[in-house]
């Protein structure tokens, strides 16, 4: 048992400091912003809760809102199976498994703006590699939406699957092989396996690749605005491009409300989860 | 057979999109003196490496990362050593804090981030998107870091400070070298979040001390050079690449939730 000592606050110092200044201010001043309508640094009016009143009103940030919602409950339900289904194939190859971590590794260091870029050129219809092929299919993701969304989900999938293989793996391997084979030698089946021995200890790792995938999908940018600006219609307009149009509009007040909802929103999913993942830490050790 | 099928399909998937920018890079895209449209060499690589500006990118990139990665690993160990060891009022709200801070959209600091850094001229200097990225880092290098010394037995501790080490001794001579594949891999994912990360990048780089990112975002215009666009973008992989060839016996580790 660790002892209980109030003096490892000072350890924490520097790492609070930190945060406070890059994270905790800066938090606070979207908040008050959110409050005031601002032409320049120096013309700031109070407006009370009119921006926060205005965006919740308004249909517009309702339907992106579903759509955001929408699009990562698509992304995590792709993902983490699929994720976890491919670190467990890759537990069976034993000391090989290094070479498939690498390579599902290697999209997680492309830069995030060239990763629209090289989709877009891979299916390009005259010289993609995958153009020519797509082009006889009647693939048209600029002006079909739901070929925009099915780009969007792969170029995302192909972009985090690293993340949640990684993370997945790192879990599957501390299981000792001893476990599984007196498993198998009582009888069970591959599923009560995965059900009984596997799951729970991959249950940490799913937990942070459930919130870190939910949050970056949440509030994709990048790829949704470099493919279609929001388009065909409005069919990718996602909460991120609502605001990165306000911000770009200057509307900084309007921006920031807008963004201290959309923190309030990822926090309550967030507080959700903790106490729904406490609960059950909670009922597993009672 | 049907898992080898699989992994040939996972391979095919991963590989695709970075074939094709590697097969562009070595193809001259725009025509050029001397060099006909389409032909096959090392011309964007040269065209990349004589533009002062892409040089001077690679340089800013690579001191934001690698001034990110010594800050979040400096303050995040003192930290995971007194999550790893001690209990202490608070330490559960602690981790919900930085679970908080690591999952807060960028996008929606940005403005204030902006404002306060131009404040302290922060702006358009590779230390001020070193400092900004350790708001998702350093809860990933606490995490990481808690993990491997929680594994560390308490006796460890207890023997170093008997043989009279003071806690700077330790931490450097004992606790580091004990835990270094953890730093090499708390080391890599900070690499992979903050290397390749956009929004505090664009807002933080106005006029100068652009990294990569922004040094291939600004290279599209009326006639976009696109093979020394996937040139520039082969030559920003190779450190990352670099970076999972030395954690790969170690990046089966991870991180988990700690909250």
């Amino acid at each position: 048992m660790r002892p209980h000592d109030n003096r490892a606050w000072l350890l924490l110092l520097p790492a609070l400091l930190l945060l406070g200044v890059v994270g905790a201010v800066p938090l606070l001043a979207v908040f008050n912003y959110g409050f005031h309508d601002i032409f320049t640094l120096t013309d700031v009016h109070w407006v009370g809760v009119e921006w926060f009143a205005d965006i919740l009103a308004s249909d517009r940030f309702l339907a992106s809102l579903g759509r955001s919602l929408l699009f990562s409950a698509m992304v995590l339900a792709i993902q983490v199976p699929l994720g976890v289904g491919v670190a467990l194939m890759f537990v069976g190859l034993g000391t090989r498994a290094v070479w498939g971590l690498m390579l599902v590794a290697m999209p997680l260091v492309v830069p995030w703006n060239m990763i629209p870029m090289l989709w877009m050129g891979l299916v390009q219809p005259q010289n993609g590699l995958m153009g020519p092929g797509l082009l006889a299919l009647g693939f048209d993701w600029k002006s079909t939406a739901w070929h925009a969304w099915a780009l969007l989900l792969v170029m995302d999938t192909w972009h985090w699957l690293g993340l949640v293989v990684v993370l997945a793996y790192a879990g599957l391997s501390a299981i000792p092989p001893a476990y599984r084979q007196a498993a198998r030698i009582d009888g069970a089946t591959r599923w009560a396996i995965f059900r009984y021995i596997e799951l729970p200890k991959i249950a940490g790792a799913l937990a942070i690749i459930f919130l870190l995938r939910f949050v970056d999908s949440f509030m994709i940018y990048t790829e949704a605005f470099t493919l279609t600006a929001g388009g065909p219609g409005d069919s990718t307009r996602f909460l991120s491009i609502e605001l990165g149009e306000e911000i770009r509009g200057f509307s900084y007040g309007q921006a920031a409300a807008r963004a201290s909802l959309y923190f309030l929103i990822v926090l309550a999913v967030v507080w959700a989860f903790v106490l729904a993942t406490r609960g059950q830490q909670g009922a597993r050790s009672a | 057979m049907i898992r080898a099928l699989a992994l040939l399909a996972l391979a095919c998937f991963i590989l695709l999109p970075l074939v094709q920018a590697v097969i562009l890079s070595f193809t001259a895209t725009l025509p050029r003196p001397n060099v006909a449209e389409g032909a096959i060499g090392l011309m964007n690589y040269r065209a990349v490496l004589a533009a002062p500006e892409l040089r001077a990118a690679m340089v800013n990139s690579a001191v934001y990362v690698l001034l990110n990665v010594a800050l979040c690993i400096a303050v995040a160990l003192p930290a995971a050593y007194a999550l790893a060891r001690f209990r202490f009022t608070g330490d559960r709200h602690f981790l919900l804090a930085i679970l908080v801070f690591r999952v807060t959209p960028p996008v929606v600091l940005s403005l204030p981030i902006f404002i306060l850094f131009a404040r302290i001229g922060l702006v358009n200097s590779p230390v001020g998107i070193a400092l900004v990225h350790c708001l998702f880092n350093l809860p990933v290098a606490i995490w990481i870091l808690e993990s491997f010394i929680r594994a560390v037995p308490p006796e460890f501790d207890e023997t170093a400070f008997l043989d009279g080490h003071s806690a700077p001794g330790f931490f450097l001579r004992h606790l580091i070298p004990q835990i270094a594949p953890g730093i090499g891999v708390a080391a890599f994912f900070c690499f992979i979040f903050s290397w390749v990360e956009v929004v505090f990048a664009r807002i933080l780089t106005v006029t100068g001390g652009k990294p990569i990112t922004m040094a291939i975002q600004a290279m599209f215009g009326f006639q976009t050079d696109i093979g020394m666009v996937m040139a520039m973008t082969c030559l920003s992989l190779l450190p990352g690449m670099a970076m999972i060839w030395f954690v790969r016996h170690h990046l089966a580790r991870g991180f988990s939730l700690r909250a």
